[in-house]
């Protein structure tokens, strides 16, 4: 048998393992998010032929599906935690920062994954129907849609990891796990329910700033989870 | 109570002649726990002969904490822990062991053959390391099962396999035996004997006479302090209590009390055994089995 020193771990390699587990945990959420998000672009695109509510409805919707089907990044983490993973990943000399990371990048790659495909399928669909793609669409996609796709999920993703490992695990709808996805879709909601009722001139105003806010949450958070998440946080319970 | 009259030594190494030594494990005041509250409270000891080391107490002594402690998952509140005289904070300190959590520490949604291939990418094994595991352990008919989908005794098996993927010197099990049939349970002893002739094996488990079977030394933890760390052959039990199986003893023992099929005699020790079967023989009586009834590992939970 090989010997143990020089030993260092594969961290490159851990991530991709992690994205690819992700996808297995989490391919129900996955599945429904992009199924969800497909089958609006087409109700939208085959339902109307008004490029306004194409406009205004698609690019807000679209962050709602990314939160969900990116809970894959969540649930691998904390089934990690519970499962004594980590313990085994840190005493290989894994450092807990890449453990939180990784489940950071993993539910990011499962955001991109929908963002991609319902923006692809959504706005070929649109095209090829004859619904204009108008300057305002591609504002609203570039300064709502996809920043708010990633800050929506990794909002979800670091407020569960967070309350998942400093409080006594849970399984159920009344665990961060099952919570989780409530508190990770309600901004992108409440967005959707605020821009209709704006004038159209405040529209903008009201999409990019809840974007930023989710953005600054989520640093807010971040620079939090170096103080909240000691080492132990990542043990599974004695 | 046990635990208060003997004796602790924080470093049984004295005995040991120093070309024997090739490993050492030293803990140094070592305070440990979790969330600002300590588990292990002021830990010292030297462990560099090899041999297997169980390490016994109730639960919440400790046991757990101080696995992971010295396998570095836990910094120390206070105190250090060097492996070989490196730091456990090192990675090259953590190279030289290999854990074994009580819990199985099997990733979600992975086949058995994947979740091997996974520790191995981790610890740098090879794709022969993970086939030589599957069959050392016999679990190649589990393989391309998911893990989520084996029972108690099969995940175990699995878990345990992950310590064979990489050659250590310095070996942290914390119940590796739990939820496995005796066979198997006999066949994973074996392989920690093996590992014991020449690498440092710490050993925690509940079963007392599993213990006693593979024990060299016993560290035993209580309430987060060292009750006692020593050699097992040592420990005597309060009470030294033999049990026979014999035809023709009744009125012959001292002792009428009985339990099953052995009556139970009363020694200061084991020396006396023998004095006491030569006495029931020449009395006739018709000796079929003479054992000890009481395990000194008891006594240290006590």
């Amino acid at each position: 048998m090989p010997g143990g020193a020089g030993r260092s771990p594969a961290i490159g390699s851990l991530l991709g393992t992690t994205i690819r587990r992700t996808i297995s945990v989490g391919w129900r959420y996955l599945a429904i998010g992009t199924a969800l998000s497909l089958l609006l672009a087409l109700i939208l695109v085959l339902g109307s032929r008004n490029s306004t509510a194409f406009a205004v409805t698609f690019p807000l919707e679209v962050p709602l599906f990314a939160v969900l089907g990116s809970m894959g990044g969540l649930m691998t983490f904390t089934g990690d935690r519970t499962k004594g993973v980590f313990e085994y990943l840190i005493a290989y000399g894994v450092r807990p920062r890449t453990l939180f990371t990784n489940g950071l990048a993993s539910t990011a790659a499962m955001a991109a994954f929908i963002l991609a495909l319902s923006l692809s399928v959504g706005l070929g669909a649109a095209e090829a129907r004859g619904v204009a793609l108008t300057w305002d669409l591609a504002k609203s996609v570039s300064f709502y849609t996809v920043p708010m796709s990633f800050a929506g999920a990794l909002f979800t993703a670091t407020v569960g990891m967070i309350w998942s490992s400093v409080s006594s695990p849970r399984t159920g709808l009344n665990s961060p796990v099952g919570l989780a996805p409530m508190i990770g879709i309600a901004p992108t909601v409440l967005v959707l329910i605020a821009a209709e009722s704006v004038p159209s001139s405040e529209y903008y105003d009201v999409t990019v700033g809840a974007a930023a806010i989710i953005i600054v949450a989520v640093v807010v958070l971040l620079a939090m989870s170096a103080r909240l998440m000691g080492r132990e946080r990542f043990l599974s319970p004695l | 109570m046990l635990l208060t009259t003997l004796p602790f030594s924080p470093a049984l190494s004295g005995a040991l002649p120093k070309d024997r030594i090739r490993h050492r494990i030293e803990a140094r005041g070592v305070s440990s726990g979790y969330h600002g509250k300590r588990v292990l409270e002021d830990i010292s000891f030297v462990i560099e002969e090899p041999a297997i080391y169980v390490v016994l107490g109730p639960n919440g002594a400790g046991k757990t904490t101080l696995f992971r402690t010295i396998a570095g998952i836990l910094s120390p509140c206070s105190g250090t822990v060097e492996i070989d005289g490196l730091d456990i904070g090192r990675l090259e300190a953590r190279t030289r062991l290999q854990y074994l959590s009580h819990i199985d520490g099997i990733p979600d949604g992975l086949r058995v053959e994947e979740a091997l291939r996974f520790y191995a990418t981790v610890e740098g094994a090879t794709e022969q390391d993970v086939e030589r595991v599957v069959r050392l352990l016999g679990i190649e008919e589990l393989r391309g099962r998911f893990f989520s989908e084996l029972s108690q005794g099969q995940k175990k098996r699995v878990s345990v396999a992950r310590v064979f993927l990489q050659e250590r010197t310095i070996y942290l099990l914390d119940e590796p035996t739990s939820n496995l049939d005796p066979k198997l349970a006999r066949e994973i002893r074996d392989l920690v004997l093996g590992l014991s002739r020449n690498d440092l094996v710490l050993y925690s488990s509940h079963n007392l006479f599993e213990a006693k079977e593979i024990g060299k030394f016993v560290l035993a933890l209580r309430e987060g302090k060292i009750g006692y760390f020593g050699l097992l052959s040592e420990l005597r039990p309060a009470k030294y209590i033999i049990g026979i199986r014999a035809e023709g003893v009744e009125g012959v023992l001292s002792s009428s009390s009985k339990k099953g099929d052995y009556y139970l005699q009363e020694l200061s020790g084991p020396e006396e055994v023998p004095k006491l079967v030569q006495e029931l023989m020449a009395k006739g009586v018709r000796i079929r089995e003479v054992k000890e009834m009481e395990n000194p590992l008891e006594d240290l939970f006590s």
